[in-house]
């Protein structure tokens, strides 16, 4: 029972739309495309570390009285519960601790991180920097491996799949962008890269006596295996919730990996067996 | 045939398992090797402790009254009901000390059992980035971290690093990074640009609406016309106006309602200052009313004592009721940092007119422990001298200390629960633990030596891999065994690598993350270039086809990977280049020595398993 590549196409071209829907309508909404974290933009964030976790609600409307704008929201921390307070930089962070001391609240361990505005956005412009080189860097390295011009955009596409749709998908689900979150998109360029080299080599390069059919069974077996593993060993890292950075790095990488699996065994698939029916392979 | 092989014979045939082993020892060493201490570490010492000025961060308490410490744990009770005087062994000597009721104010760590260094966001601290409010150039950066050092060095600050830089807009910042500093300290210690200026008050009296400018050896006629405008020598002035008279720059700044002109003279600036004294005989604390003032004596050079001389000629002396003394009249030095005034004192009428070379500063606070901190931080400021722009704090961040050692032991537990999964994926797949153990073992081969190398480097220990490394390679490149160029690289390579030092922080483990997640693809395509179409007949020649064909795949996911990263080492201000940094170490590690040993293991392995089908 083959199924028609050409129709499976379908799949990814759907979720590509759907991103670039979700990209837009962020834009629209709040006339950026990207949620930016504090790291990204300049504001100052205060993590009170707790054994018990507080109540969020309470503690948001009351600091709200005081401070504006005040987001409060709780991470899973490696000794309890985090509750992270963002405000912007006119906001004393001393202040803030201070009010939430008098609310009889043990804020002993705590951590304060301020970005200036300036920074934020030096930051951002530099993370934007670096996921475009990377990703330039990465095609041409590409290109020199296989020096044919469809497979290596094959790889690209796909590869650029994978970003867009992570990214797109972290504005659905709340992620914002931080420094932790640029380290996975960047982590992704490779994780990506890794499976789709495999298909294009077996496809191209393999000699023995094998229809295409069987060279991308063979390769998509060797792939999942790769991606699976990369899931499962990111499990425990977010079951522990060591810390909000490698909690973050390991959210972005799971949904880029499971674009991954799509963007490999879909759309560089379909371009590749396009490519080789042109080509008269068979 | 090959059972009688020497046993040496076939530990050199699988030289790149060798290389292995001694690039993981190698590493253990420089992570472990260190003089190992009982006691508990010292993190920061509080202003109002009593080890204030003795005990310093990084030295290590070992008995508290003669008990032996061995824990934070035995050091919080040991130090719990402490009162009156006690005595602290460190360091190996003993320090008696006597507690107020502010209690200990020492804060402590775990000793260090490694020559890891953890970063802030592990181990707690501040992060700074300052940035200067002007155009600076690289060698300004220099100049700024330089001074920057030397505050720190004179105000006592260990454990505090400074790093250049540079943003992709061309702008520069200086990243401070330092266990057990907080804010204020930055605030008022190395973000001031650290400008001095005394400034004396210059009264000229008028009769009728005439004076005299006295400077000493030069006087000057001076005319009042009201309406803030006065007319000295034949230089018209207005109130607020600045001018200069025998190279000393004036400000106009009053006129009292009886008829006294006031001008500003300015004395000496920084670079006016020779020496600041900090010994006990012209510095020191005097306890107030309810204030402590503070005063410390500084050494002016001849030029800045002259302009003194001339601005305090010709002022008359006044009787202090209240102490007795003579003071110069209508006049006071004013010393000013950074535009701020910081003191303004009275002058003795016996030093009117003369040449002065030691002023004094002095300042009040309201206890004694800020008095002195102030007395600290000024004198520092100004033996350092002044940076040549001012700083602007753009960021920063209080890490709480208490992640410590314990978040590490979560990481490795976790690393350990990520190898199991990934070890029983992979036995699921291939049914065979001769493939998934050797890739868990691998992975955290691959992580030690990463640490390593990002360790403290050890030039004896690294030389030594190098010379064994590459008597290894050159044996079995005589015995012929089979070779390839990128284990010549890798053998001498990595050990230099080893002589690289950084920072283990947050960005570094998901470096080492994410590095180990790609050797462990890579090695699945190994494990499945090698085991596929098992069942089939296969002779020793494919399989080593298989392995060149996996290790193209590897080469070019490896090469994709250095390029990305590569560029992002060269921008960008932390975060990104430890992250870059590591994983270009960690794949350089990886396709040179880890996986190829990795292929060694499996290929052996399957050898084997094909000889006994053979002999069956």
């Amino acid at each position: 029972m083959r199924i028609n590549y050409k129709i499976l196409l379908v799949i990814p071209v759907a979720v590509f739309l759907l991103s670039a829907a979700i990209l837009i309508n962020q834009y629209i909404q709040t006339g950026e495309l990207l949620k930016r974290s504090i790291d990204m933009k300049g504001g100052t964030v205060v993590t009170i570390n707790t054994a018990e976790s507080l109540n969020i609600d309470a503690l948001e409307s009351q600091l709200k009285q005081k401070f504006q704008p005040i987001v409060v929201r709780e991470v899973r921390s490696f000794k309890g519960y985090g509750t992270v307070i963002e405000t912007s930089t006119d906001v004393k962070a001393e202040d803030i601790l201070a009010a939430v001391k008098a609310m009889g609240i043990d804020t002993r361990d705590n951590s304060i991180e301020t970005i200036g505005p300036s920074l934020g956005a030096a930051f951002w412009s530099q993370a934007q920097l670096a996921m475009a080189l990377a990703f330039i860097f990465m095609g041409i390295v590409v290109f020199v491996i296989f020096r044919t011009f469809v497979p290596s955009m094959a790889v690209i596409i796909s590869a650029f799949g994978d970003i867009f749709m992570t990214l797109a998908f972290m504005q659905l689900f709340g992620i914002e962008l931080s420094l932790a979150g640029l380290a996975a998109i960047l982590m992704l360029i490779g994780y990506s890269v890794d499976t789709d080299i495999l298909l294009t080599t077996r496809m191209l390069r393999e000699t023995e006596d094998k229809t295409s059919d069987e060279k991308i069974k063979h390769a998509m077996k060797t792939g999942l295996t790769m991606t699976l593993t990369a899931i499962g060993a990111l499990i425990p890292l977010l079951l522990l919730g060591l810390s909000p950075v490698i909690t973050q790095i390991a959210n972005v990488l799971m949904i880029g990996l499971a674009f991954d699996i799509m963007n490999t065994w879909i759309t560089n698939v379909a371009i590749l067996r396009w490519y080789c029916e042109r080509k008269g392979m068979k | 045939m090959v059972l009688r092989k020497e046993g040496h014979e076939i530990m050199l045939k699988h030289w790149r398992i060798l290389l292995l082993v001694i690039m993981v020892s190698a590493s253990l060493l420089t992570i472990f090797l260190r003089p190992q201490y009982n006691g508990v570490q010292i993190a920061y010492v509080y202003a109002d402790s009593p080890a204030k000025n003795v005990l310093q961060q990084g030295m290590i308490i070992s008995q508290v009254n003669g008990v032996p410490i061995h824990s934070i744990e035995e050091w919080t009770s040991a130090t719990k009901n402490i009162s009156g005087e006690f005595k602290l062994k460190v360091n190996n000597n003993d320090y008696k000390f006597n507690l107020n009721s502010t209690g200990m104010g020492v804060e402590v760590n775990d000793v260090d059992r490694t020559n890891l260094d953890f970063g802030i966001d592990i181990k707690g601290g501040t992060r700074i980035i300052l940035k200067p409010k002007e155009n600076a150039s690289s060698q300004m950066l220099d100049q700024i971290i330089g001074t920057l050092q030397t505050r720190a060095n004179i105000y006592g600050l260990r454990e505090i690093k400074f790093t250049p830089a540079r943003g992709i807009s061309g702008d520069y910042y200086v990243e401070v990074e330092a266990s057990g500093v907080g804010r204020e300290v930055v605030d008022t210690l190395l973000s001031k640009q650290g400008n001095f200026e005394a400034k004396i008050v210059k009264p000229v009296y008028l009769s009728g609406n005439k004076g005299v400018f006295d400077l000493g050896e030069n006087k000057y006629d001076v005319e009042y016309f009201g309406n803030e405008t006065v007319k000295i020598s034949n230089l018209t002035v207005k109130m607020n106006d600045s001018f200069v008279l025998d190279n000393i720059d004036f400000e106009f700044v009053n006129v009292t309602q009886s008829n006294v002109l006031l001008f500003l003279g300015s004395a000496y600036k920084g670079n006016d200052i020779e020496m600041v004294y900090t010994d006990a005989q012209h510095s020191g604390i005097i306890p107030g009313k309810n204030y402590f003032e503070f005063y410390f004596g500084v050494l002016v050079s001849e030029k800045g004592a002259e302009r003194f001389a001339k601005i305090t000629s010709g002022i008359p002396s006044q009787l202090d009721l209240n102490s007795g003394d003579y003071y110069l009249k209508d006049t006071k030095i004013l010393l000013y940092l950074d535009n701020q005034q910081v003191s303004d004192l009275r002058i003795a009428s016996t030093l009117g007119g003369k040449a002065y070379t030691t002023p004094q500063i002095t300042g009040s606070r309201e206890s004694k422990d800020t008095a002195l901190e102030e007395k600290l931080k000024l004198q520092t400021i100004l033996r350092s001298g002044a940076l040549p722009v001012s700083l602007e704090t753009v960021s920063v961040g209080v890490i709480s200390p208490t992640l410590g050692s314990g978040f590490i032991f979560s990481v490795a537990f976790a690393a350990c629960l990520a190898a199991v999964v990934v070890m029983a994926i992979i036995f699921v797949r291939y049914r065979k633990l001769g493939v998934a153990l050797p890739i868990a073992l691998i992975g955290f081969s691959e992580v030690v030596i990463i640490l390593g190398i990002a360790a403290t480097n050890d030039w004896f220990i690294w030389g030594t891999a190098l010379v064994l490394n590459s008597i290894i390679v050159m044996l079995a490149w005589w015995k012929k065994y089979e070779m390839d160029p990128t284990s010549w690289i890798g053998a001498m390579l990595i050990p230099l690598l080893g002589l690289l030092t950084w920072t283990i922080d947050l960005p570094v483990i998901s470096g080492i993350i994410a590095t180990v997640g790609m050797s462990v693809d890579s090695m699945i395509i190994i494990a499945d270039e090698t085991l596929s179409g098992s069942g089939e007949k296969k002779i020793l020649f494919t399989i080593r086809d298989k392995i060149k064909r996996a290790f193209f795949i590897i080469f070019g996911s490896a090469s994709t990977v250095i390029a990305a990263m590569t560029p992002l080492i060269f921008i960008g201000i932390g975060f990104v280049r430890g992250f870059a940094i590591t994983t270009i170490i960690g794949v350089l590690v990886g396709i040179l020595i880890t996986r190829p040993a990795y292929a060694e293991i499996v290929e052996s392995e399957n050898l084997s398993s094909h000889k006994k089908e053979k002999k069956e």
